[in-house]
Formats: C-alpha cells, sequence, structure tokens
C-alpha cells in the first residue's frame, strides 16, 4: 500500500516529458554522486557506522569491556553469520517479488533431521539429507505459489506452521542431540573453531586497490571523471587494510562467517555480473514484461524459492552443529529478523529492487543492537522496542527519503 | 461584463522541473464556457504537464493563472477540485469494489455510506448527461466505456464546471466514443460547462470541439476556432510539417505488393484456439516479407489471438509452425525460434519500469552482449541502447533514462526496439500506434514496411483501420474471437472493414 502510494507520489514529481534541448546543464556524474551517497542508497550504511560510534562511545563512557576488540566485533560477525545466510536468500526471493515465512521452520526441521541421521548415517550423509529436506520445502512452496498461483504470503504462512508440525512428529516434540564422539568432532571440526584471516583481508584489500585504481585510470584515460565505483572500491581496500592493520595477521574468525562471506560474495556475484541476476531482477521488476521477453519466469521463481530455503537448511545445520542438539521450539521466530535484515538493507517488499550486500549490512545492524545492549548490560526488556523502532525508521527513510530509483546490483 | 471573461485563462505558464527540464515554455490557454476546447499535441509537447498544472496536481513555475477572472494558485488537486476543476485521467481513478453510485459520491463528506438522497442525485445525473447506468453494479464489473461515464458523473456530481479529460477514448471502441461525444456535447450545451478536451485523433476533435489549441515542444503554436481550420492544418501545426505520412508508407507497401503473393509461406498457425479467452479457431498463413493486419474492435479477440500465437496464453491449443518447424508453447521456446511480441499495454507488460532504457533494450537477448553468453558487458550494452535511440529516434537524452520516464510513443518504440537486435523473423504487434502521435506513429509504420522488406512477417493489430489499409498486405477481420473475413488491401475500404469488424455490435443495439 505504502509503495503504491509513493509510486503514486513519484509518478506526480516525474516529468513526463524528456527535453530535447537540456535547458540547464547539470553535471550527470553530480546527479549520480548525490544519488549514490543518499539516504536511500547508503542509509544502512550510514545507520552501521553511527550505531557502531554511539555503542562504542556510550561503553567506553561506563567503562563496559572494549566493544571496539577485535574479538567483539568478530563474535558479532558470528552471531549474524546465520540469519546473514538466510536473509541473503530471502533477498533474491524479495527481489523475485515473492516473500517466504518459513524459513525459520525449514532451517529447524532440516536441523534435527540433521541431529536425527548424523549418527545413524553419518555426518556428511545427515547434512546431505537436511539439505535435501529443505530443497523439496523450496519446492512444495515454490510449485504450490507458481503453479497453484496461491498468494506467496499466505502459502508460507501455513507452510510456516506445517513444516514446524513435521518436525514436531519427527522429534516427538523432544530434543535431540548427539552423543557419538566420532559425530561430534566432526561438528566441532564444521561449525566452531576459527579460522585466520589476517592474510586473506591483505589480499582482499590489495585487489580492491588495484581493481579500484585500474577501473579509475581506464575512465580517466576516456577523460572521465572520477566514477563512483571505483571511489568505492578504493575507500573500501583502505578501510578494509586499515581494519586488519589494527586486528594484526592472527586475526580470525569463525567458521560460519566464512560460509556466510562465500555464500554472500556467490550470490552478489550473481545478481550483479550474470545475465541470471539481470533476469531476477527484470522479473520481479515486471513478471509480465519479462515473461513476454522469452524469459522463464516460473523457473526464476520456483528456484529462488528452492535457494532460499536450501540457505535455510544449511543455516538450521550449522545452528544444530553448535549446539550438538536441537529443541522442537529451535528458530522460532527467527524469519522475522531474517526479513528485516533484508527490508534493514532496502530491499523492496514488491520485487524488483534489492540489494546482497546492504542485506549483509542490515543483518549486521541488528546484531550490533543486540551486542551493544549485552555489553552495556541494558536491559534485553527494550531491546525488542528499539529494534523494531530501527525497523521502522528504515523502512520510512526509503519510502519517503532520497530518489526513487532502486538498486539493481547485487 | 462576467460572461466575456474566460472560464479560465492561462497566461505564460512556466513549468521547469528540477532536472532541467523545461516542459512549458510561456503557455497562453483560454477555455470559455460552455465551449468544448480540444488541446493536442504531439508526445512530450508538455500537455499532461499542462493538465497537471491545471487540476493541480503541479505548481506552476511562472506565469499566472485565472479562475473566474481571478488569479488562484493551487497547491494541491484538491483546492482545484473544490473550486470546479475536474480532471478526468486516462487511467481512471475509481475504486473497483465499490458500486457506481458510491464511487460517484465518494468525495461526499457525510456520515453514512450510504445517504437515501444520493439515489435521486444520481438519477438526475444520469438525466443530465443523458446516459444510464446502473447504480449498484460494481465498477470492476464494468466496461472500460462505462467507467469512463462513471468518471463523468463523478465529476459533475462533486459540482465541477471545467472538466478536463485526458485521452478519454484512447482506449474505447467506436460505439463507446460515439457516447463519449454525445455527452461531452449534451454538457456543454444544455449544462453550460466547459470541456478541455485532449486528444490525438484528429477526425474527433475536428468534429467535437469549438476551440482548439495545439501545443508544441512546450508552446502554444495555434489556437483557433475549429470551423476555421482542417484536419491538415491540425496535423502540420501538431508536427510541424506537412505529413506526407501515411501516402508514404502505402507507396512504400504499393511498390513491394507482388512480390508478397509468390514467397514462401514463415508462419503457418494451424487450428489455433483457446476457449479460455474465447478465441475460436484460426488458420492462417503468414508469408515472408508480408505484412497481415489485424482489424478487429477491443474484446475482439484480436490481442488473445497474438498471445496464443506467441505462447503466452497456457489455455491455448493448435499447432504454430515457423519455417516449417512446430513451436512448443512457451515464450521462452518462441523468442528463441523467432517470434517477437510487442504487447498492448507498453507499461505492463512490455518494460520494466524502473530499469533504463538500455538494460530493457537488451532484456530478450542478453546473451548477444554478454561476455561468454553469462556476462553482460554494461558498455555493449549502452551502444545497444543508444543505437536503438539513433535507429526508431526515441527522444531520450541517452540510454541511462529509466524508462517510466519516457512519454508514451517514447516508450512504444523501446518495447519494439528491444526485439530488433537479433534474429527475429515474425513481429507480432498489438496496437503499436495506440495513443501516441503522428510523427512517432509514422516512424513505427515505416518501420513495420522496412521490416517487411528486409524479408521479416509481421502481423499488426490496429483499430485505426485506415493505418492498417496503409501498412499490410492483407487484413484479417476478427469479431467475438472468430475470424469473420479477409481481405488484401487493394479489394477493401475502410468503411467495408468497419462495418465487418463492428455489425455484431450493431445488431446488438437494436434489441
Amino acid at each position: 500500500m505504502t509503495d503504491a502510494n509513493t509510486t503514486l507520489l513519484a509518478r506526480a514529481r516525474t516529468p513526463e516529458t524528456v527535453s530535447v534541448t537540456p535547458a540547464k546543464p547539470s553535471n550527470p556524474l553530480d546527479a549520480e554522486w548525490r544519488r549514490i551517497l543518499g539516504l536511500r542508497e547508503m542509509g544502512v550504511y550510514y545507520a552501521l557506522i553511527l550505531l557502531v560510534v554511539i555503542v562504542a562511545v556510550i561503553s567506553s563512557y561506563l567503562g563496559k569491556p572494549n566493544y571496539l576488540s577485535t574479538l567483539n566485533l568478530t563474535n558479532i560477525l558470528y552471531q549474524s553469520s546465520l540469519t546473514g545466510i538466510m536473509a541473503i536468500a530471502m533477498t533474491v526471493i524479495l527481489i523475485t517479488g515473492n516473500f517466504d515465512l518459513s524459513v525459520a521452520s525449514v532451517a529447524a526441521f532440516a536441523g534435527a533431521i540433521f541431529i536425527g541421521t548424523a549418527e545413524v548415517l553419518g555426518f556428511w550423509p545427515g547434512v546431505g539429507l537436511a539439505m535435501l529436506v529443505g530443497i523439496v520445502s523450496g519446492l512444495v512452496n515454490g510449485s504450490i505459489v507458481q503453479y497453484l498461483k496461491i498468494n506467496a504470503f499466505i502459502v508460507t504462512l501455513g507452510t510456516l506452521t506445517a513444516i514446524r508440525g513435521v518436525m514436531l512428529i519427527y522429534t516427538d516434540g523432544r530434543s535431540l542431540s548427539v552423543s557419538d564422539p566420532a559425530v561430534l568432532d566432526m561438528m566441532k571440526a564444521f561449525e566452531s573453531g576459527r579460522v585466520p584471516i589476517g592474510l586473506a583481508l591483505y589480499v582482499i584489500a590489495t585487489l580492491m586497490l588495484i581493481g579500484g585504481l585500474w577501473i579509475a585510470f581506464r575512465r580517466a584515460s576516456r577523460g572521465g571523471l572520477l566514477n563512483p565505483a571505483a571511489a568505492g572500491l578504493v575507500l573500501g581496500s583502505i578501510v578494509l587494510g586499515t581494519l586488519s592493520f589494527i586486528g594484526g595477521p592472527d586475526v580470525s574468525v569463525g567458521k560460519p562467517v566464512i560460509y556466510l562471506a562465500t555464500f554472500g560474495s556467490v550470490i552478489w556475484f550473481i545478481m550483479t555480473f550474470t545475465t541470471v541476476g539481470r533476469r531476477i531482477y527484470a522479473v520481479g521488476g515486471n513478471a509480465e514484461a519479462a515473461r513476454l521477453s522469452g524469459i522463464n519466469v516460473q523457473r526464476y521463481k520456483l528456484m529462488a524459492f528452492v535457494l532460499c530455503s536450501a540457505a535455510a537448511a544449511f543455516a538450521g545445520v550449522l545452528f544444530a552443529a553448535r549446539l550438538r542438539s536441537i529443541n522442537p521450539a529451535a528458530l522460532t521466530g527467527e524469519e522475522l529478523t531474517v526479513i528485516a535484515s533484508a527490508i534493514l538493507g532496502g530491499t523492496s517488499l514488491f520485487g524488483g529492487a534489492g540489494s546482497v550486500v546492504k542485506t549483509l549490512a542490515g543483518a549486521l545492524l541488528l546484531y550490533t543492537l543486540t551486542n551493544g545492549f549485552n555489553i552495556m548490560n541494558l536491559g534485553a526488556n527494550y531491546q525488542g522496542l528499539i529494534e523494531g523502532l530501527v525497523v521502522i525508521a528504515a523502512a520510512a527513510i526509503y519510502t519517503v527519503g532520497g530518489n526513487r530509483r532502486k538498486s539493481k546490483t547485487g | 461584463m462576467a460572461d466575456d471573461m474566460p472560464l479560465m485563462r492561462l497566461e505564460q505558464v512556466v513549468k521547469a522541473f528540477p532536472n532541467g527540464t523545461l516542459a512549458l515554455r510561456g503557455v497562453d490557454l483560454d477555455i470559455d464556457r460552455g465551449k468544448v476546447h480540444g488541446l493536442l499535441g504531439a508526445n512530450g509537447a508538455g500537455k499532461s504537464t499542462l493538465i497537471k498544472i491545471l487540476s493541480g496536481a503541479y505548481p506552476a513555475t511562472l506565469g499566472s493563472i485565472f479562475w473566474k477572472g481571478n488569479a488562484v494558485t493551487w497547491t494541491d488537486p484538491k483546492q482545484a477540485n473544490d473550486m470546479g476543476v475536474a480532471t478526468i485521467h486516462q487511467h481512471i481513478p475509481l475504486v473497483p469494489t465499490l458500486s457506481v453510485l458510491e464511487n460517484v459520491f465518494l468525495g461526499e463528506s457525510g456520515k453514512w455510506r450510504h445517504d437515501s438522497s444520493y439515489g435521486k442525485r444520481f438519477a438526475t445525473l444520469c438525466s443530465q448527461i443523458g446516459y444510464e447506468v446502473d447504480p449498484t453494479a460494481l465498477v470492476g464489473d464494468l466496461q472500460i466505456g462505462q467507467r469512463q461515464m462513471v468518471a463523468i458523473l463523478k465529476a459533475i456530481g462533486a459540482g465541477a464546471e471545467l472538466i478536463v479529460m485526458d485521452e478519454p477514448t484512447a482506449s474505447l471502441a467506436t460505439e463507446e466514443r460515439e457516447i463519449v461525444y454525445r455527452v461531452v456535447r449534451q454538457l456543454c450545451e444544455s449544462e453550460g460547462k466547459a470541456i478541455l478536451f485532449v486528444s490525438h485523433f484528429l477526425d474527433e476533435v475536428m468534429k467535437l470541439t469549438d476551440q482548439v489549441t495545439v501545443l508544441r515542444d512546450g508552446r502554444a503554436v495555434m489556437r483557433a476556432n475549429t470551423s476555421d481550420l482542417d484536419e491538415a492544418r491540425l496535423a502540420e501545426a501538431i508536427v510541424g510539417r506537412e505529413i506526407a505520412a501515411l501516402e508514404a508508407v502505402t507507396s512504400e507497401r504499393a511498390a513491394r505488393a507482388n512480390q508478397v503473393a509468390s514467397a514462401r509461406p514463415l508462419l503457418e498457425v494451424k487450428n489455433l484456439k483457446s476457449e479460455e479467452v474465447k478465441l475460436a479457431e484460426a488458420n492462417f498463413v503468414l508469408h515472408v516479407g508480408e505484412v497481415i493486419g489485424i482489424a478487429g474492435l477491443l474484446g475482439s479477440g484480436r490481442s488473445e489471438l497474438l498471445h496464443a500465437i506467441f505462447g503466452a496464453d497456457e489455455f491455448a491449443s493448435g499447432t504454430v509452425l515457423l519455417d516449417g518447424k512446430e513451436i512448443p508453447k512457451s515464450t521462452t521456446k518462441a523468442v528463441k525460434s523467432g517470434l517477437a511480441l510487442v504487447p498492448e499495454d507498453r507499461l505492463k507488460q512490455g518494460l520494466v519500469p524502473e530499469f533504463e532504457l538500455w538494460r530493457n533494450t537488451t532484456l530478450p537477448f542478453l546473451g548477444g552482449v554478454s561476455w561468454n553468453r553469462w556476462f553482460p558487458v554494461r558498455e555493449r550494452e549502452r551502444e545497444r541502447g543508444a543505437e536503438a535511440i539513433k535507429r526508431l529516434q526515441i527522444k531520450a537524452p541517452d540510454p541511462d533514462i529509466v524508462v517510466d520516464e519516457l512519454s508514451g510513443g517514447n516508450a512504444q518504440k523501446v518495447t519494439i526496439a528491444k526485439w530488433l537486435f537479433s534474429d527475429i523473423k515474425v513481429f507480432l504487434l498489438d496496437e503499436p500506434t495506440a495513443g501516441i502521435d503522428i510523427g512517432a506513429k509514422t516512424d513505427i509504420l515505416m518501420l513495420v514496411r522496412t521490416l517487411a522488406a528486409s524479408g521479416k512477417g509481421v502481423i499488426i493489430v490496429s483499430s485505426e483501420f485506415e493505418e492498417l489499409l496503409a501498412v499490410a498486405d492483407r487484413i484479417i477481420v476478427m469479431r467475438d474471437g472468430k475470424f469473420v473475413g479477409e481481405r488484401l488491401v487493394g479489394e477493401t475500404t475502410e468503411h467495408e472493414l468497419v462495418r465487418m469488424a463492428g455489425s455484431q455490435g450493431q445488431q446488438r443495439q437494436l434489441h
């Protein structure tokens, strides 16, 4: 409803006519910069930086443990990794114009299958079976939505409850756990333990610097000015380089963070640089136009459901491996955090717009809040209220503020 | 004294947009009571902007607006509405889930949903315009022409003295248009309302209006009494040059007419039908280099036929052969085999509104502008967008413009342009010239002939039969989902086509 209204407003503001003779020579690059640095495009990053600064200042003022320590920051990454993985896939499904409320149930059920079968079948077959459960759930969701043409919100609201119900039947309402030491070792190796990333960060920072400079030089050699992509890459490399320098070569993160980074990079790459990504945005932007352009809309939308449920299953496996057990109420309500991350990242609930990277920033924002509450010892009672207000404020900024052109890169 | 004063008067109105576009460069406009005032202009001439200023949706940047002799500044449509200016937009903003009565009195400030006086007032309104419609019917169930009438009822119900009608007949069939004309005349002559009638159709402007203002490039280039004008002068004022438009297309066609008959079949349609959309069995053959026109009124099954051929209708059955090979029923396969569809509703079906021009242009054939078929190269895509702009003379500053900022005719050109960069053999064009100005229309019709000359096949649907007579080699007439006649262009006239396409409707009127 709000989106429809904004479109109307935006339309009212849009000139119907295109001037053939530019009346006022305005630098297009200036406008581009203004758009890119505007709240709509960068809001989530500004909010994240602002929040980190506020929490850091308050916690040091109150004499709490150092908020900006490497350990704490990597902890935030670790805590947000499961949500992050699901939120990335959720972004893709939202971009195609659909919706999936069943992710948390799928994750919990996949986790239960994994715990329940890992001792009997072995660790990897258990993982495989859990992933299979995810993929099948995605196919079921997607097929009902796409072939019976029932609204995705309603279908996944149903499967949210139904899959949780299947899980209850499977576990008989009790917690499942693993006691076989061999399997426990495998789980530990899979989920726990930290991976040093100092060197990798240096390499990535260097590559970004080279890439940014290369784009800038290529642009400059054609007489162009500095373009935003180049500036972003250079700036990013400086920030990353500084961080890894401060953290030292021994800085390490939990394995789920590596999984998150890998999954996020792959999806970002696909959404930004491949024909598949372009078509996904087109399908969400105007499904009928995409269909009449020869794009197999059904398949793209169905595959988004499969991706979403598979990512949820993987997150469920990670969750179960972390606790070495699972209880029937595990991850209840997690889907809301996942969707909130995507919304904070500026993903449109009506399809066609969204960005994987910003969704990740959204997830980090939410977990930075949680972490800040913990570290400052503020009552957890306020947490829900604050988080809710942040989500609404973000949605308000995206709807009211700035340019209506939406992000179409991963 | 007050009677001499125009009801509404615009003096040197200028509208500049923040992005630097100068949509209006000083427009004068006088609208008198009891007169139908025609507003004409090509796409991008500033008509829409002017209407929005009149209706209060935009403030004017410079210049003044006088309403009944007093200078006014409106900051939102409600104020204009309250003073007596009602605007009926092309896309009629009625609530489809409410009844006709409720829609007409939606703006009333009473407490109750139903007021006993509404029924009586509705009947009075109906008799004022001489048109009856069931007040309890849901607006969503009405035909588009009837909705148009409901919008008019709503406007006079709210006490409007000036009614701005933005292309009210663009999507109407002939009989529905006649009703609009009659109502418009009645409103002026017996009710003394003023009407600003915006239209692309020169003949209806000639027939209906008392005065005309023509806009071109943001200026009013002509202001005259309709009785002093003819269509040729109007057209000249609109495009700024003499149009030999359709004649040029016709002669282009005539030069090649003989070759078509002997050409080999390109597209064969066999037993194609779709009960879901009431499309009766269709059988025909399209030859290499041939243009088939489909003549039919709204609801005659013409769009449904194109969608069925293109594999976009999942309920359709039958065979479509291209170069002797059957095309499976899927839009993906159809495009791969070499079919292209330019759908009727360009923004809803043809374009991704938030994509730039270049992103829309390359959508069907991303592989061709990609590295290793998987990775689209932006530079190549933008080049293609620039080429589309050049080839179809799209009025756009650069390929980076977002398509929903383009005017109708230019957006239409983009929906065609996206098919021009690969090996398409058959083009299915659904009303490609609806609601666009003469210049763009001629460009598109010439393009159709160029495509045919290069060995493509074209099936073109249009409500304007004179266009079909100019551009097509053969015309198939459709009515109620059936083929009711087939003529070579040389053997038929517009009159005959209208009669064949519309006789069913006439019979209905007799009952």
